[in-house]
């Protein structure tokens, strides 16, 4: 090449350079969702091959679980959902032919842990003899985002019966902002079937969402199987209304498949009614059932036959306790708890404390790190274990107190990021930033991240898909997108949104329109990008 | 023991005629004498043992108290006529979809030399026609017992006359099958099961609406997966309208620019896909041209079938071109859609462009016409285009309301508007599909479960002969503010009560003193429903599509 390389590469970079700029200035063309944290592109459309293949030659990751190449086939799969290709088609036009997507994963490893690198690279050339688009990424979980990202550039062209790659050529550097981007789901107050649960999944994939918190027990119901502890399942709402454990596993393992770790919740001691239709004894007494009996060692011996359960399903670090909304007034008012309090000279609040507490040892001593929610430290944050990270969930600024004492935080603000509360708007959603008020980098750090909870008071398998979309989505981007990138007004992204929310529509996800709250359903006529 | 696939049919006949007396004797016991388990559990929900949950109901059955265990590699032994033509693969992939429903808790493999009850389903077609028509055979029977080496028939098999009604078996087959927690294998409790079973219409409808809003084709195939499981035959797909135009007429490309945008149009490719998906669950569409009063989005691309610019709708009647653009558009339709009814609307036309725009109304009086003269004129003309292309006709109830004794005697007439239209329109000898408003219009969503149940589309009609002209029933999904993202739950649970009403015999579906076990029911088939991922509504709101009042089992809500 010599020096026409080093003019071209010079060139390129100049190139490049303005693209850059370019984009800024009219990022309204894009249809990219969440919004990648650079991006060129250019003005060409490249036509995909019949045989779009998948070349792996320089990868260090052997895929032996085969994740890469479902994640490939899954990716046809969704650009060919909207109409039906005409597979005979052979192409002599102008524009050349994309033969492929080569994929260099530099990391072999499939471990799926928190804070998994989830960079990747995409380019997408004009030309090419044959033409293949370039995925690099440090580990396979990275490649699948960047196949999301590809399959948002692909478009079927209504006169050729074939699908093209628009705005060629790409060149796309991207990394999420947060490491945790959660969604989450309850299965106490209404069961979720299987197959629901697993679509849902699927449309996490799609706005590159990479936690499901499973929030599985409540007070109204207990679904999941605990061998150690069979009658826990009594709990369940009906016989049918219930996850085996091959059942958890076969979600942990679709989840995983797709990038996206499960965090399982045991909500002790505040929301665990359930627990006593199997186990009465858990209760303080049969007409004062809630929380669990903080006096009896069999309560604890229960949680760590959970844990020890749960640890052979859920892989993730972090389990999720709960914490929150514990009212005590069945401690005191129950005189056998009453009489056990006075001899450990606790009260209400400092038995809720010693409860807490407890748990998270059980959990440390099973390898789990904790999740919390707010409660536990607004009351006693100074007693937490220091690997506790506090979800925060009751209003705004608490992740700024509790990263200034130095423990990690998730962020869920109920006012803008609870997806039952139908009357937020998917601006709101889009607004609620993580680092409100938090300056100082160190603080930053701490909160790794945010989470849409989807409570299931009003939710079951009817509903479910449009009151979380498109306003997770919109949360999504927040979690995801360089702070730089992220529209400062809304409406500079509602054209991306109700692009990628008619995406979902057309992948088959029960997306509801931008206009209204949560699983609003159209005003009138219209088409799905203007509504 | 002898494999069944080694019987010739004519035997296997005779066993199920014998079977079949035995049913009608057991059946009306077993109803009667409903046995009720009591619940054993202060907390957990059981269900009420001695009610049948299938939906919809077979028109006889017996069964008995044995639990039957399925063997996770269930294998299919497919015999009998179908063979020869394509019926084998509509079975053949029928199968393998059941099979991913029943065993979805695909938590145990089974281990080798375990013993389960069931490992095979023989299923017995005696045509091997494939085609998918109007009043197609859909009977079937169906045995569950426990194999052993005397009984001849042992296992489970499928018996009937097209492939069609062994796809109808295979429904009911896999809603017998239930996940039991406690052993983790699926199970058919109150086995021996004998079903005989057959629709009591010949046509039952769902019409989904593609103009008001654009349903992408994944979400229409859900729909049409779903409508397998109640036993629904028809989509009517209501193309187009005045919103717009999502379909390709090659034809006449430019009626494309109607669609709301370039990315909400259906391909003639993906209108063949969704026909052939459709068929493939025993289901015909039927596709809507709604003329002349709701088709103002074809002047998109036409704007001389306008009367003018500004008085858009009806279609222009005075022109040979605006037939010529139907024409067309049957011509490719016909290509498409091969089931031998095809709508035509004809509803809700008002005249008054063709009265005040000059040209028309010039025309008008040329051929000495009123309005309403030329009203019956277009829909007359377009009926004769439908029929050059062997097409039998629908139109909506106007057509007939205004001029019934100049329709086509093949023309079926769609009720919508009241009660007592099919009555009318089979004493004047025509047929007739039922879809009164009040009840089956699914975009009311004040129409609670329990109206939708009860509505009786023979109400009135006491003649065997007349009776036999009421092809069925439809319930209509107007898309107005139904869209991709709450068209279905909006549909479902109440479109799974006409079924039931369409399929079941009267007797079963009319006795009001059933509501608390029609309700029971229907609940629990809703829960099926969300467990097969179809997004369907509590039962009992009394608004459609609500959400759940509160936390709550599924099997109450």
């Amino acid at each position: 090449m010599g020096k026409f390389g080093l003019r071209s590469v010079l060139l390129f970079a100049v190139v490049v350079h303005i693209l850059v700029i370019s984009v800024a200035a009219d990022i309204k063309n894009l249809k990219i969702w969440p919004m990648p944290l650079s991006v060129s592109y250019g003005h060409r459309n490249l036509q995909l091959s019949n045989e779009f293949v998948l070349k792996t030659e320089g990868s260090k990751y052997p895929d032996a679980s085969g994740i890469l190449k479902e994640g490939f086939s899954r990716l046809l799969d969704i650009i060919k959902v909207a109409h039906v290709v005409d597979t005979n088609f052979s192409y002599d036009g102008p524009s050349p032919v994309l033969k492929g997507i080569q994929v260099v994963v530099l990391s072999p490893s499939d471990e799926l842990q928190y804070g998994v690198d989830e960079s990747y690279n995409l380019t997408i050339p004009e030309k090419g003899n044959p033409a293949f688009a370039y995925l690099t990424a440090k580990t396979v979980y990275g490649a699948l985002h960047g196949f999301q990202t590809f399959s948002q550039a692909c478009h079927f062209n209504l006169t050729t019966r074939s699908i093209e790659v628009h705005q060629v050529p790409w060149t796309i550097v991207d990394r999420p902002r947060f490491s945790y981007r959660g969604l989450l789901i309850d299965t106490s107050r209404h069961y979720l079937p299987l197959p629901v649960i697993l679509k849902v999944i699927d449309s996490m994939a799609y706005a590159k969402l990479n936690v499901l918190h499973w929030h599985i027990v409540d007070t109204q119901s207990f679904p999941l199987e605990i061998p150690s502890f069979p009658k826990l399942w009594d709990g369940a709402y009906s016989s049918s209304e219930r996850y085996t454990v091959a059942d958890a596993s076969e979600i942990v393992r679709y989840a995983g498949r797709r990038g996206i770790n499960v965090l399982a919740e045991l909500d002790v001691p505040g929301h665990a009614k359930s627990w006593g239709i199997g186990y009465p004894s858990l209760w303080p007494s049969k007409n004062c059932q809630e929380p669990l009996d903080v006096s009896s060692d069999f309560t604890f011996k229960l949680i760590d036959g959970i844990l020890s359960d749960f640890s052979k399903i859920f892989k993730y670090k972090f389990v999720h306790l709960g914490g929150d909304e514990v009212d005590t007034s069945c401690w005191t008012l129950t005189p056998r708890i009453s009489k056990w309090l006075k001899q450990h000279r606790l009260n209400g609040t400092s038995a809720y404390e010693y409860f807490v507490l407890r748990a998270q040892k059980i959990a440390l001593s099973h390898g789990y790190e904790i999740i919390n929610w707010e409660e536990t430290f607004n009351n006693f944050g100074n007693k937490l274990s220091p690997k506790t990270i506090v979800h925060n969930w009751l209003g705004g600024g608490v992740a700024q107190q509790v990263t200034a004492a130095g423990l990690r935080c998730i962020v869920s603000n109920q006012d803008k990021w609870y997806l039952d509360h139908i009357d937020t708007t998917w601006q709101d959603f889009y607004s609620n930033e993580p680092l409100t008020n938090i300056t100082k980098p160190e603080q930053q750090r701490l909160v790794i991240g945010g989470e849409v909870c989807m409570w299931g008071e009003h939710i079951d398998g009817s509903n479910i898909e449009t009151t979380i979309w498109p306003r997770a989505a919109a949360a999504a981007e927040r979690l995801w997108t360089a702070y730089d990138n992220i529209a400062k007004n809304p409406e500079q992204a509602v054209r991306r949104l109700a692009y990628f929310r008619c995406l979902l529509n057309q992948r088959g996800v029960a997306s509801g329109p931008l206009t209204g709250g949560g699983r609003a359903a159209p005003d009138e006529p219209g088409s799905c990008y203007e509504q | 023991m002898p494999s069944i696939s080694t019987l010739n049919s004519s035997q296997f006949l005779l066993k199920t005629t014998f079977f079949f007396f035995f049913f009608f004797s057991i059946s009306i016991f077993s109803l009667v004498n409903a046995r009720s388990i009591k619940s054993t559990h202060h907390h957990s929900i059981e269900l009420d043992e001695s009610l049948t949950y299938l939906w919809p109901l077979p028109a006889q059955f017996t069964s008995g108290n044995d639990t039957l265990t399925v063997d996770p590699n269930l294998t299919l032994d497919l015999t009998g006529n179908s063979g020869s033509g394509g019926g084998s693969v509509v079975v053949e992939e029928a199968f393998e979809r059941y099979k991913k429903i029943i065993f979805k808790h695909g938590s145990k493999l089974a281990k080798s030399g375990e013993y389960f009850d069931v490992n095979r389903v023989s299923v017995i077609v005696h045509s091997d026609n494939d085609e998918l028509q109007l009043g197609v055979d859909e009977s079937y029977s169906l045995l569950v017992t426990k194999s052993n080496e005397r009984s001849i028939i042992g296992g489970v098999s499928i018996e009937a006359n097209s492939v069609y009604g062994a796809l109808r078996g295979l429904e009911t087959l896999s809603q017998l099958c239930k996940f039991d927690y406690g052993v983790k294998t699926v199970q058919i409790h109150k086995a021996p099961w004998f079903i005989q079973d057959k629709p009591r219409f010949a046509y039952r409808g769902l019409l989904l609406d593609t103009s008001r809003h654009y349903l992408p084709i994944e979400i229409i195939k859900q729909i049409i997966e779903s409508m397998s499981y109640a036993k629904l035959n028809v989509l009517h797909w209501h193309i187009i309208d005045e919103e717009s135009f999502p379909l390709e007429v090659p034809s006449y490309p430019n009626l494309w620019k109607g669609a709301y945008i370039k990315s909400e149009r259906y391909t003639v490719e993906d209108a063949i896909e969704i026909v052939d998906f459709a068929k493939m669950r025993g289901i015909n569409v039927m596709a809507e041209v709604d003329v002349p009063g709701h088709a103002e989005s074809w002047g998109a691309g036409y704007p001389d079938l306008w009367p003018s610019p500004s008085c858009k709708e009806p279609l222009d009647v005075s022109k040979n071109y605006t037939f010529d653009v139907i024409a067309g558009i049957l011509a490719d339709m016909r290509k498409i859609f091969p089931f031998e009814l095809f709508h035509l609307g004809g509803d809700e036309v008002n005249t008054t462009c063709w009265t005040t725009t000059p040209h028309v109304k010039q025309w008008l009086q040329d051929h000495n016409m009123t309005a309403k003269d030329a009203y019956q004129y277009f829909v007359l003309k377009a009926q004769e285009i439908a029929i050059s292309h062997n097409w039998t006709p629908v139109n909506w109830e106007e057509t007939f309301n205004n001029f019934p004794s100049k329709l086509n005697p093949r023309t079926v007439v769609h009720n919508w508007l009241r009660g007592d239209v099919c009555a009318k329109a089979v004493a004047s000898g025509f047929r007739c599909i039922w879809s009164n408003q009040g009840y089956w219009y699914l975009d009311h969503l004040d129409a609670p479960w329990e109206e939708v149940y009860y509505a009786e589309p023979l109400e009135g009609i006491k003649s065997i002969s007349e009776q036999n002209l009421v092809l069925g029933g439809e319930v209509c999904m107007w898309g107005e503010t139904a869209d991709a993202s709450n068209v279905q739950q909006t549909i479902w649970p109440r479109a799974a009560a006409a079924a039931e009403r369409l399929w079941s015999d009267k007797e079963t579906t009319s006795s009001r003193n059933t509501t608390s076990t029609a309700l029971q029911r229907l609940e629990y088939f809703r829960c099926l429903l969300t467990r097969r991922g179809v997004p369907a509504a509590p039962v009992t709101n009394f608004y459609a599509r609500r959400p759940p009042l509160g936390p709550g089992s599924c099997y109450e809500q």
